[in-house]
């Protein structure tokens, strides 16, 4: 299926780039750097408190501006928009502003060329961020910070195109995936438009006539070719194809969130859902890993914790969170989506593969994966929403400039047991999400009982999403790992 | 019941020592009891001490406190600790000659309530 198949030939009915005063400002030629450059200093301003400010988390900008508001608004604007922090990454201008000295000569290597290594790096910041109680230290996060401005100048100083962001960046390949339940996406108006189209500058880039090897305007860095782009994996909404396109063709258009995971075409710079292992494995993370983040914010994991270091009689949390994520990271999701997939064989009739229809169910759980994040991140973000006026207060009165007057440490956010509605909320719209890509899913296997099909798949999500609802209601207990302490 | 003695050597001349209770502290009202003493060893009164309890996670609201004075150089408060985990307790204190004085210790590991 092509990108024209998706989109008819009916004008799109939300265009946000031909919103007035919004759209003009996102075709501006720098409002990729003008969206970027307050993010740029409000990093800065992170870690350098992170690293000379207040050691106690919730007085300092670098924990509280990372893990309740940043991670918050992202997971809220991911929601009802699409990945526009990809768009405002401060990573990106500086890496911009190093390619002005550094013209990166070499390509990424082609076995790396697939999300294997990002999922690790996922998957180990999910695991230093339990390992070094990162929420609880400014210091880390600040080092976290400039890892990633580090990393992101590093690998795209030596290689082409945006490296970092499609094979390296954690932050980025969760917002990838997540985006797949945005409403908006990047996609051509008209497709018939781009197949007279001759120059393709979406892709190749706009070319100095005079010296054709001369890119005065980058196309795609992440080789999305928009006629064939399908969906929002790998799309970090930079809008250089918008500023590329001579026919002015491409908008951010309004579409069915998740409806992307549904079918299975091709797509420009992925490929075919059906056929990345390692796609599926991110999509799998990102929801087990949804449920793992936030199982180490409540009562039991402490128990767990504790119950297995009696068991295996080591004192050393190493060892223990390892293998909590390898229980849950690795076994629980290869053991639910081999039953189901099983039992979609021999109850389903279906003749796929059992790697196959384990591909395809993986998919099916991103919006439950999404919903448990926004449950996670939304608690944070709503009962601490004003956490960071008091903390830039106190930041200004410390350097002896109070011109935002005394800090104001009580102002309240949300009530947990009001946000803990909310959580329900999310959980349940990310459970309605997956149950109906799951059936998607079912009805585009075209076989004679759908619903055998179906019933495992939705079964899968409604698994998920009952460990949600119950992480959700224990209490919550926040602190420091010390085992043997019953 | 109440919890063992600690003992916060500070910088200045001051010395606090505080207990927590219950032991173990659990979620919901813990009652904390101070004692201010000089270089000498003489416990000082008519001190203004405020808590201010915060968790070790950012972005939460942090708790406040006023403390009373229950004998001559000993403050006592109720502190509702609203969530299980660990809680930072500041000392915001206005000695009785208006200097100001600030103190931190830890309540570690605070369990959910009925645990």
């Amino acid at each position: 299926m092509l990108q024209s198949d998706l989109n008819p030939k009916t004008p799109p009915a939300v265009d946000v780039l031909r919103v007035p005063f919004i759209g003009a400002f996102l075709k501006h030629q720098h409002a990729r750097t003008l969206l970027q450059i307050p993010l740029f200093v409000i990093s800065a301003a992170m870690i350098l408190h992170g690293l000379f400010g207040p050691q106690l988390a919730p007085r300092n900008l670098a924990t509280t501006l990372t893990w309740v508001q940043f991670r918050g608004a992202l997971v809220f604007v991911l929601l009802f928009a699409g990945n526009f922090f990809c768009l405002a990454c401060p990573f990106m201008l500086l890496r911009n502003l190093a390619r002005k000295f550094v013209r990166p000569v070499r390509n990424w290597p082609r076995r790396l060329r697939n999300k294997w290594l990002s999922i690790g790096l996922f998957v180990s910041m999910l695991f230093v961020y339990e390992w070094f109680d990162l929420w609880a230290s400014p210091w880390w996060t600040a080092w976290l910070i400039v890892t990633y401005f580090a990393g992101a100048v590093l690998v795209d100083s030596i290689f082409k195109h945006a490296t970092f962001c499609k094979f390296i960046c954690p932050v980025g390949q969760f917002n990838f995936v997540a985006s797949t339940a945005s409403p908006l996406e990047v996609a051509v108006r008209d497709s018939q438009v781009c197949t007279h189209c001759t120059t393709k500058d979406c892709i190749r880039g706009v070319r100095e006539p005079a010296a054709p090897l001369v890119v005065i305007q980058r196309g795609c860095e992440l080789a999305l070719f928009q006629p064939r782009k399908v969906g929002n994996v790998d799309c970090t909404f930079c809008l250089d194809c918008v500023q590329a396109c001579p026919h002015d063709n491409i908008g951010i258009l309004g579409r069915l969130p998740a409806a992307e995971l549904m079918n299975d075409p091709m797509r420009s710079g992925i490929g075919y859902f059906s056929k990345r292992k390692d796609l599926a494995a991110l999509m799998l993370v990102f929801t087990f890993g949804a449920l793992l983040n936030a199982f180490g914010m409540v009562t039991p994991v402490y128990a767990l914790e504790n119950w297995l270091a009696n068991l295996f009689g080591v004192k050393s949390e190493f060892p223990i969170l390892a293998f909590i994520f390898g229980l849950f990271l690795v076994f629980e999701p290869l053991l639910l989506i081999g039953v189901a997939a099983w039992v979609t064989r021999i109850w389903g009739g279906s003749k796929r593969p059992l790697g196959s229809l384990a591909l395809r169910y993986a998919y099916s759980l991103v919006p439950i994966g999404f919903g448990i994040w926004l449950a996670h991140f939304g608690f944070h973000f709503l009962t601490g929403f004003y956490t960071f006026i008091p903390v830039t207060q106190a930041t200004f009165a410390d350097l002896g400039w109070a011109i935002l007057g005394e800090p104001r440490w009580s102002l309240p956010g949300l009530a947990p047991n009001v946000v803990q509605v909310i959580e329900f909320g999310f959980i349940t719209l990310g459970l309605v999400g997956s149950v109906l890509v799951s059936y998607g899913i079912a009805m585009s296997e075209k076989l004679e009982r759908p619903l055998r099909v179906f019933i495992p798949c939705a079964t899968l999500s409604l698994i998920v999403a009952a460990a949600a609802f119950w992480l959700m209601s224990q209490p919550m207990q926040m602190r420091g790992v010390v085992l043997g302490s019953g | 019941m109440h919890g063992c003695r600690h003992e916060e050597r500070p910088s200045l001349d001051l010395t606090l020592a505080y207990e927590v209770s219950p032991q173990p502290p659990r979620t919901g009202p813990v009652t904390i009891t101070l004692t201010m003493t000089d270089a000498l060893g003489k416990q000082v009164s008519g001190a203004a001490i405020k808590l201010e309890a915060n968790m070790s996670h950012a972005g939460m609201v942090p708790v406040f406190a006023d403390a009373k004075e229950i004998s001559p150089g000993r403050y006592q408060s109720n502190v509702e600790l609203s969530m299980a985990g660990d809680w930072y307790v500041m000392v915001h204190a206005t000695l009785p000659d208006g200097r100001k004085w600030e103190r931190q210790f830890d309540i570690k590991g605070v369990a959910p309530a009925g645990q």
